[in-house]
């Protein structure tokens, strides 16, 4: 509470998350996992999605586990992302983990959670992999590939681009309230609720010139795209079949198959040994 | 002529999507970084930035800001930051999409401030009230004999149903009415000469909640249902075995066939590269 | 050949009073190289937009008159045939790129056409501007001139034989406006396109462009060979554009000389020195620009800043390395540089947006380090480059007002009404600041930035993208500034501008300042002017040649110190 009414502003620059992001999803670029095909590794996404639900084998899962977060590391994905997966396993049941174990609960107890924990921990790291390891385009053109509509696979390549400007300009809006507005001074308890508020309200109203400027930007964008021939292409299936050509299965992807289903063998022996 | 209206019309709603995608799909962003806190019982959360899609629909086409807003809510928060959560996604895509279309479709005059504000408290409530159904079902889903256990159903009942309360009330006035019973009439006039278009009036064809929106919306809520329970049954506190797993001859068949196919791969592989030498 | 022909085309922008465009009448030859001109808001976007069916086919508004775009009537062609004929690259050009990737962009609208070659194209095209070598690299890598090249590679890659510009060196420094220029000459000299640019730099036009058309209200005027037009002195000044500085001089000087009445205009530098044939410098009257305060108090202070921001990939990049620099009350201080040398970071440092990394900053005497933007407001106040980004109200009195009201200032309301009027902003007081012309943009956000009666002001590009009137205005206003706010910096690419009104030249270049002085030191020292990618105004460079020792910096100083030798004898 004291440390969030301190300053949603300044502690968390806007600069920071846009390279994050940036980072994120081109930083990478040049890893191993970047390298694949995102029709595999989509593929190997829904079995690393959803094959760890299935199974309650806390050793298959921790293999499963070990597994996907050495490829997670291959993918070099940027550190704000990761501290977010670990907000959210906590969120979701780690928390109860140290709870349960604080208060002594014996392994009985401890057992499902940790079952738990390592679950959504898998699935949340696959799910990072792929869409932080893979580059935005080759991740819409994958997911063009499986047949999602045109408007989203359009839509994943275009955020990208669209997201630098579009914190500039939210960062811009934000400088011009800073450098006239005067806010409540964050002193005692009622200053730093009185301050928090103010920064809500600022966040809230910057979207006023926000989605204005913002407007501007699209009309621009939506003629550009009119010219340049976006409405022929989304109907078009000639094109469709040039843009997914790009896609290549190399010997790189099959041995990525080949590596995680030894793995995967490997668990599924060792769990049943045991 | 009825082309040419076509054309303006499909690229005026892409305007629509790809503004609402991208503030909203931003905001998304933030709020997946600012932490949630209670006090008491109240939980306090910026989760609302939903006035953002509203606000649109309300001037613009309800449907293109929609399913904008969803798709950036998707693509922003979800696989940018790699938090995509699989199919139980759907459950909010459908949702969102809903609540705002229902908004921006009830709004006939946009300078009407109550009839705004109650669009954009219904907007919220909708998409609410469908997140709370599904949480409930799938605790009866995944509890047997849901109603045996006694004081369960009431106390399900009882903390799904505050907790939507305190949402409605709490986030949904402060962070989604208010802010968008004060945008609209600012941007009303404003915003639309700045995307080529005429202000939206009362003969406009947009508004309007028909029956045949109902059915779509009872229809998609159905399939959202059915997409989280799908995706939330290994989440239930009773796990269900795959038989596959369980069985130990199949594990080895299965375990056999990966052996098999792995060294396939390999050898596949080997000899591809020692061809490529070759060649080379 | 006409490749273009317009007949009584009349058009209003839906739910608008006026129409914008009004029996334009207008023929454009194959292989032509056009310039529209003409005062903020009087249709040349608009007219463009005619040209490849973006107007009707996508702002429906009411359109009379016919359009024929080599030979195909633009009303029965769909836009993805027009956009063929006739490409576009918008003044707000970043918003023009959709891909992330340099090659992606370029090829996008091949591949959306399906061709199959649209790789090839894509780098055919990039080839042809430049941007060899450059394939893979981000979109947020490139420089401001190399997207602007980007979104013309993007254009050209269709192939069509017209090309549209609108205002594309409106924010570059000389360095990348000659480079787009030269590339837009080698396509309409060696690739047989047909080039439109909507342009305000008449010095460009003079270059190279070979004709112009002149707008006014909506209707074109006349078409004439760019010579000729550019030589229409008076009729340009009136309708505020710049002739080029040394037709203004010679223009000026041909009145008062009966000997040069019959001369051709001289439009370029080169046609100047023909002109001026045996004239001589005779430095008169004129009065040196010299700092008129005495003041030694220090308003502004960096003492050993450095700074450096993240980046995508590899190290963090340095932008200042020991940086110290003092200015002083009272004095009014240019700061140049090419695209990115660091002028707009350097701003921001002083209004507390930025932090120092190391080093200390002291505005008034005061270590600022730790301080918020927030409390330094009372000191200093900065006006954006873009002026949109100051409007954060609904409207223009609102945003006046806001930073006064938030203080409680007493006299809020009447201050209010007072930089209104003298902003000539009364009447459009309750209109969103986004929604006005160009100049007014400029004038509220000026009024924004004064409203604290901060004693510092800095000013980015404050001149970008007006015609003459506004820059005036502009002009004027920063001189009536005296009293309240003294200290003023602005940091600019308008030499002109910095001439006319600097006291003090602050030259950055790679995160160092490489000069500082007088507009005499900086501008006849070459080597400077060299590395850091200055160009001084023409008239400075033509006074120059016909004497090395000559230092005139407007039309009026020139025409003042320079003579025939004859009339000297």
């Amino acid at each position: 509470m004291k440390r969030l009414s301190e300053n949603i502003l300044d502690k968390f620059s806007i600069d920071f998350l846009k390279n994050q992001v940036l980072k994120n999803a081109y930083g990478n670029n040049d890893t191993v996992i970047a390298a694949l095909d995102p029709r595999v590794l989509l593929a190997w996404y829904l079995f690393f999605g959803i094959v760890p639900w299935f199974s309650h084998n806390a050793i298959f899962l921790l293999g499963c586990f070990l597994f996907v977060a050495a490829t997670t590391r291959l993918a070099k994905v940027a550190g704000l992302v990761l501290f977010l997966f670990a907000l959210g396993v906590f969120s979701q049941t780690g928390y109860l983990l140290i709870v349960t174990m604080f208060f002594g609960g014996d392994s009985s107890a401890i057992m499902p959670l940790l079952v738990l924990t390592l679950k959504v921990a898998t699935v949340s790291l696959a799910s990072i992999t792929v869409f932080s390891g893979l580059d935005p385009d080759k991740l819409s053109n994958g997911l063009m590939w499986y047949g999602v509509p045109e408007r989203l696979s359009f839509s994943v390549s275009y955020a990208y681009r669209i997201l630098p400007m579009l914190m500039e300009e939210f960062q811009n809006v934000l400088l011009s309230y800073r450098l006239r507005s005067n806010p409540p001074k964050p002193c005692g308890f009622i200053g730093k609720i009185k301050y928090l508020a103010y920064q809500v309200k600022v966040v809230i109203q910057a979207f006023y010139p926000l989605m204005l400027n913002t407007a501007k930007r699209s009309r621009t964008t939506v003629e550009v795209l009119e010219i340049k021939g976006y409405r022929y292409a989304a109907s078009s299936r000639e094109v469709r079949k040039m843009r997914l050509s790009s896609l290549k299965i190399t010997s790189g992807d099959l041995m990525f198959i080949a590596v995680s289903f030894l793995w995967v063998s490997i668990i599924c022996l060792v769990s049943t040994v045991i | 002529m009825q082309k040419n209206l076509t054309a303006a019309n499909s690229s005026q709603k892409l305007m629509v999507f790809v503004l609402s995608m991208s503030l909203y799909g931003m905001a998304t962003l933030f709020t997946e970084l600012i932490p949630k806190f209670q006090v008491g019982i109240v939980e306090f959360s910026v989760e609302y930035f939903l006035f953002i899609p509203l606000t649109l629909a309300i001037l613009f086409d309800p449907m293109s800001a929609a399913l904008g807003a969803a798709t950036g809510e998707l693509v922003f928060s979800e696989i940018m930051l790699g938090q995509f959560g699989g199919l139980g996604e759907l459950e909010k895509f459908i949702s969102v999409t809903i609540g705002v279309m229902i908004a921006g479709k009830m709004v006939k005059d946009p300078t009407n401030k109550k009839m705004v504000g109650i669009a954009a408290i219904t907007g919220v409530a909708v998409q609410q009230l469908m997140g709370t159904i599904v949480d409930i079902l799938k605790v009866q889903f995944a509890v047997e004999d849901f109603e045996a256990v006694a004081g369960l159903p009431e106390s399900v009942y009882i903390t799904e149903g505050f907790a939507c309360l305190n949402d409605i009330l709490f986030s949904g006035i402060l962070f989604c009415m208010i802010p968008t019973i004060l945008l609209v009439p600012k941007l009303y006039g404003k915003i639309e000469p700045l995307l080529g278009m005429k202000p939206r009036t009362k003969d406009s064809i947009v508004s309007g909640v028909s029956p045949k929106l109902v059915i779509g919306s009872v229809i998609a809520f159905a399939i959202a249902i059915g997409a989280e329970m799908l995706a939330e049954n290994g989440m239930a506190l009773i796990d269900w075995e795959a038989s596959w797993a369980e069985s130990k001859t199949a594990l080895a068949i299965g375990m056999v066939v990966a052996a098999v196919i792995a060294v396939v791969v390999l050898a596949v592989i080997r000899s591809k590269s020692n061809s490529g030498k070759e060649s080379a | 050949m006409n490749i273009i022909e317009i007949k009584d085309l009349t058009f209003s922008y839906p739910g608008a009073k006026y129409a914008t465009l009004k029996n334009v009448n207008l023929t454009v030859e194959k292989g032509d190289f056009l310039a529209i001109i003409g005062n903020n808001g009087c249709g040349k976007s608009t007219l463009c937009k005619t040209l490849n069916g973006i107007i009707p086919h996508f702002i429906v508004g009411d359109m009379a008159g016919e359009v024929t775009v080599c030979g195909l009537n633009t009303k029965d062609e769909e836009i993805g045939v027009l956009s063929q004929k006739a490409g576009y690259v918008y003044q707000d050009f970043e918003n023009q790129i959709i891909r992330p990737t340099v090659l992606d962009d370029a090829s996008y609208a091949c591949l959306n056409y399906a061709m199959k070659d649209h790789r090839t194209r894509g780098l055919r095209a990039l080839e042809k501007c430049g941007l060899v070598g450059r394939e893979n690299d981000f979109i947020w890598q490139l420089s401001g001139g190399q997207t602007h090249l980007l979104a013309l590679a993007g254009a050209l890659s269709l192939d069509p034989e017209i090309l549209i510009l609108d205002e594309p060196i409106a924010q570059l420094d000389p360095a990348h406006a000659d480079k787009i220029y030269e590339v837009l000459k080698d396509l309409n000299e060696n690739h047989g396109k047909t080039i439109i640019v909507i342009e305000h730099h008449t010095e460009y036009i003079a270059q190279y462009c070979k004709n112009v058309v002149f707008m006014k209200d909506g209707t074109p005027q006349w078409k004439l060979p760019s010579r000729e037009a550019l030589c229409r002195v008076e009729e340009l000044e009136q309708a505020d554009i710049f002739p080029p500085q040394v037709t203004v001089a010679a223009h000026e000087i041909q009145k008062s000389q009966e000997t040069l009445r019959n001369k051709k205009l001289p439009v370029t530098i080169e046609e100047g020195m023909r002109f001026f044939e045996g004239f001589r410098y005779l430095p008169n009257d004129f009065i040196r620009k010299k700092s008129n305060t005495n003041s030694t108090k220090s308003m502004i202070s960096f003492k050993n800043v450095s700074l450096s921001y993240r980046t995508v990939k590899g190290e963090p990049k340095q932008v200042f390395k020991d940086l110290s620099v003092d200015i002083n009350d009272g004095e009014k201080v240019a700061v140049i540089g090419s695209n990115g040398a660091g002028k707009s970071t350097f701003m921001k440092l002083m209004t507390g947006l930025i932090k120092p990394a190391d080093g200390e900053i002291y505005l008034d005497g005061r270590r600022i380090n730790g301080d918020s933007p927030e409390r330094l407001s009372e000191t200093i106040s900065l006006v954006y480059q873009n002026p949109e980004d100051m409007f954060i109200k609904d409207s223009i009195e609102n945003d006046i007002s806001y930073a006064m009201r938030v203080r409680d200032t007493p006299d809020c309301k009447s201050r209010t009404d007072e930089l209104l009027k003298a902003f000539r902003l009364d009447t459009l007081k309750d209109r969103d600041g986004r929604l006005l012309s160009g100049g007014q943009m400029r004038r509220a956000s000026l009024a924004v930035g004064i409203a604290l009666k901060p004693p510092i002001l800095l000013l980015d590009e404050p001149t970008a993208n007006l015609d003459i009137a506004t820059r005036h205005e502009i002009m004027r206003t920063l001189s009536e500034l005296k009293g309240v706010t003294d200290t003023v910096l602005i940091a600019t690419h308008d030499m002109q501008l910095v001439c006319q009104w600097a006291e003090r030249i602050l030259v950055l270049c790679g995160g160092r300042i490489i000069a500082d002085g007088e507009r005499d030191e900086i501008f006849s020292n070459r080597r400077v002017c060299e590395i850091a990618g200055i160009r001084p105004p023409d008239i400075f460079t033509l006074g120059r040649i016909i004497d090395p020792s000559a230092r005139c910096y407007t039309t009026d100083e020139f025409e003042r110190s320079f003579r025939r030798e004859t009339v000297c004898v």
